[in-house]
């Protein structure tokens, strides 16, 4: 049997606007399949999620924070 | 059909979604009006304002249910019910106005926010993309954060350097303000470090990789502030509990009042004003700012918790070497014997009757007297296996070119060495040092080393083969600042300033009073340091302790707030200290207490304006003087209220 491949991605949304908006993106994140672990900082707009690449590309988490109504880009560091 | 298409892949951007939502639904509010101003037409006036709510509910109750999907309540599907319930009971205009100001508070608050997150962006896009790596003159570009130790990498006039490194050919000057905050560039030649995210101006150089990508000192700043502003203040702690029963109890509240009172309004109402955005939002928007603001200065403050306790000092207690000092020790006089003296001399006590003070600074690069020189070399040969802060001063001025290593060594901690070579023995310490050695101190040479430790030198005495040779006086240079920041600090209302210091009385008190301070304790070992600072609390101070990071350890950690002076480059200190500035500018350390007051004030505020827009609200509700529509705007209205008076700290 092989390990799932995890991945560490890193989003940024300069948007969040009201700490209730953490729970909305986190939950959906957490909810998605291929996701394992989604972690929102408010704070600093930072979203970091472990997730299986083969399921839950890049570009559908952003896709996913997009529709919790808040725009999202993926980030380096 | 196109068209319509691209309508719709414009819609699927959130930004742009809630954007056109907005000014639909404001259209149709304001064709409301019109209609209903001119043609007195209720029909047309309720459609339109139903529209408008279908519109901008759409979008709020869509987020609504995802959150229900994903088994979670949250404050959009209070929206919904309210909006859903005043288009049941027939209070058309309220629902529109409840949906569209929600959508419009939340667009133009995403916009803010984005504004204050603009520190941390403009560091992340500090770092260059790519790097010029040159290997055997073959020039190639890669990515920054694939360039390995040992590489060399090609930096051009004008370019940001990619990585930390050391230069290894070339010179020139170079802009460090995204590291240090310090706006003077830094001359930068062979063997000189450099970091990534600085930016060469006038020269090429070819800098040798030490460091690249996540681990440079760039990204460990970045790391810093994004944990800092990420970690939650006493008070945002506070509040977010208060936060996590208010909405239920609203929600409870709600349901209560209509059982009672059978007002289907009010309870809706009610729900309107359960989202505690304002509260939840006030203490982040001013920790975000302030941590931002003061990066760019160069002072990482790790955190809400500090910037809290850093606003509350009343006083100070600082390190003097390294600190109120350069730290870079260098040899400013030498008292010799003269050798004729010796020689010509039928007695010989009447040597230490002639004792010369060659002070250095009024040398002007002329050679020393033989006599000096000989000094410099018996105490380099000891010296040179040291690693005292002291034995760099004395081998910095050796500049006889080889010294030869002792063949014996042995250190006496705080005291002095002795170091032997061949047959010749040599001492090299304090006075109590060669006196426990037997080396026998004449008076002359006794008093001029009293004259240059009341002027503040450090001063160390040198022996070979069991006779004094004479004595070196070391001074550490006060940096210039040094005075202006002790009276700023008093100014700012920092009632005790004092100093601590391992050096001895004199040394330490004449600095003190160049300075300008008059608590000093002195030649004291780093726990008696740790010591001071406690008594001072238990005096009921709140106590800041000022260090270079390193020795300053476990004074650094008990007091309430450490500040750890010129970190770049050295890891220690940023990880240790609550704030670590990273230039050895002295006038941070009241910019960065004062920064510090101001986000703790703009706190209260920022609280304080939640507060009294909840209660307010509350009875208003309650008198029948707030409605649906009335309560969402002042909820809006408070949120962009805090949101601004936060941002006021971008320009403090």
């Amino acid at each position: 049997m092989t390990e799932e491949p995890i991945m560490k991605t890193t989003l940024r949304s300069d948007e969040l606007s009201c700490p209730t908006c953490v729970d909305n993106i986190e939950s959906s994140l957490n909810q998605t399949e291929g996701v394992s672990k989604a972690t929102v900082h408010f704070n600093t707009g930072r979203i970091e999620v472990e997730h299986d690449p083969e399921t839950v590309s890049e570009d559908k988490l952003v896709k996913i924070v997009g529709q919790s109504g808040y725009e999202a880009r993926i980030s380096q560091f | 059909m196109e068209s319509l298409r691209k309508l719709f892949r414009s819609l699927a951007n959130p930004s742009k979604r809630k954007k056109v939502l907005v000014i639909v639904s404001g259209l149709l509010i304001t064709a409301g009006w019109t209609a209903d101003f001119f043609w007195g037409s209720a029909l047309l006036f309720n459609t339109l304002m139903i529209g408008a709510a279908l519109v901008a509910g759409s979008e709020i109750a869509r987020r609504a249910w995802q959150g229900l999907q994903n088994r979670h309540t949250n404050i959009e599907l209070l929206v919904t019910i309210a909006a859903t319930g005043g288009l049941a009971i027939g209070v058309y205009w309220e629902a529109a106005a409840v949906t569209f100001l929600f959508l419009l508070g939340g667009w133009l608050e995403a916009r803010t926010m984005s504004k204050t997150r603009d520190t941390l962006r403009e560091l992340i896009n500090m770092a260059p993309e790519t790097a010029i790596v040159v290997d055997d003159g073959d020039r190639t570009e890669i990515p920054a954060r694939q360039v390995q130790k040992g590489m060399l990498v090609l930096v051009k006039p004008g370019a940001k350097i990619p990585v930390d490194g050391i230069v290894e050919s070339g010179g020139t000057t170079v802009d460090e303000s995204a590291i240090t905050g310090e706006p003077i560039p830094t001359e930068k030649h062979p063997q000189s470090e450099v970091y990534a995210g600085t930016i060469n101006q006038n020269g090429s150089i070819q800098v040798r990789a030490t460091k690249a990508g996540g681990d440079t000192t760039l990204a460990k700043i970045i790391r810093r502030v994004e944990e800092a502003q990420e970690e939650k203040a006493p008070t945002q702690r506070f509040i977010e509990r208060f936060a996590s029963w208010y909405t239920p109890g609203i929600v409870g509240l709600s349901i209560a009042s209509y059982l009672f009172t059978w007002n289907l309004e009010l309870a809706l109402t009610l729900l309107v004003i359960g989202c505690p955005g304002a509260l939840v939002i006030s203490t982040p928007i001013s920790v975000i700012t302030g941590i931002g603001n003061a990066a760019k200065k160069g002072i990482l403050i790790k955190g809400g918790e500090y910037l809290e306790n850093a606003g509350k000092v009343t006083a100070i207690a600082l390190d003097k070497t390294g600190t109120l000092t350069t730290g870079k020790p260098t040899v400013s006089e030498i008292i010799h014997f003269s050798k004729e003296a010796a020689l010509a001399g039928v007695d010989p006590e009447e040597e230490f009757q002639k004792v010369h003070t060659v002070s250095l600074s009024d040398q002007n690069n002329q050679s020393l007297p033989s006599e000096g020189e000989e000094l410099l070399y018996w105490a380099s040969i000891a010296e040179s296996v040291s690693e005292h802060p002291l034995a760099e001063a004395i081998l910095a001025e050796e500049q006889a070119g080889h010294i030869t290593e002792p063949d014996q060594f042995e250190s006496h901690t705080g005291q002095g060495i002795e170091a032997a070579l061949g047959d010749d023995h040599i001492f090299v310490g304090k006075t109590e040092f060669m006196k426990q050695k037997g080396v026998s101190i004449g008076e002359g040479i006794n008093n001029e080393i009293q004259n240059l430790t009341k002027k503040g030198r450090t001063v160390v005495l040198v022996a070979s083969n069991n006779e004094l040779l004479g004595a070196i006086g070391i001074a550490d240079q006060m940096r210039p600042n040094a005075p202006k920041m002790i009276s700023r600090l008093r100014e700012n209302g920092i009632e005790r300033i004092a100093m601590l210091t391992g050096d001895a009385q004199p040394t330490a008190e004449a600095i003190a009073e160049e300075a300008g301070i008059t608590e000093v304790h002195a030649g004291i070992l780093p726990e008696a340091k740790n010591d001071i600072i406690l008594e001072m609390q238990k005096q009921g101070y709140q106590v800041a302790m000022i260090g270079d990071g390193i020795n300053d350890a476990p004074a650094l950690a008990s007091a309430n707030i450490g500040i750890a002076m010129g970190a770049v480059g050295t890891d220690v200190a940023i990880e240790t200290a609550d704030i670590a500035l990273m230039s050895d500018e002295l006038m941070n350390i009241p910019e960065a207490l004062r920064l510090s007051s101001k986000t703790l004030s703009n706190i209260r505020q920022n609280v304080v304006i939640a507060l009294v827009t909840v209660a307010a609200l509350l009875a208003g509700v309650f008198t029948g003087s707030v409605h649906m529509a009335s309560g969402m705007l002042v909820h809006e209205l408070s949120v962009m209220a805090v949101i601004l008076n936060g941002m006021r700290l971008r320009w403090m």
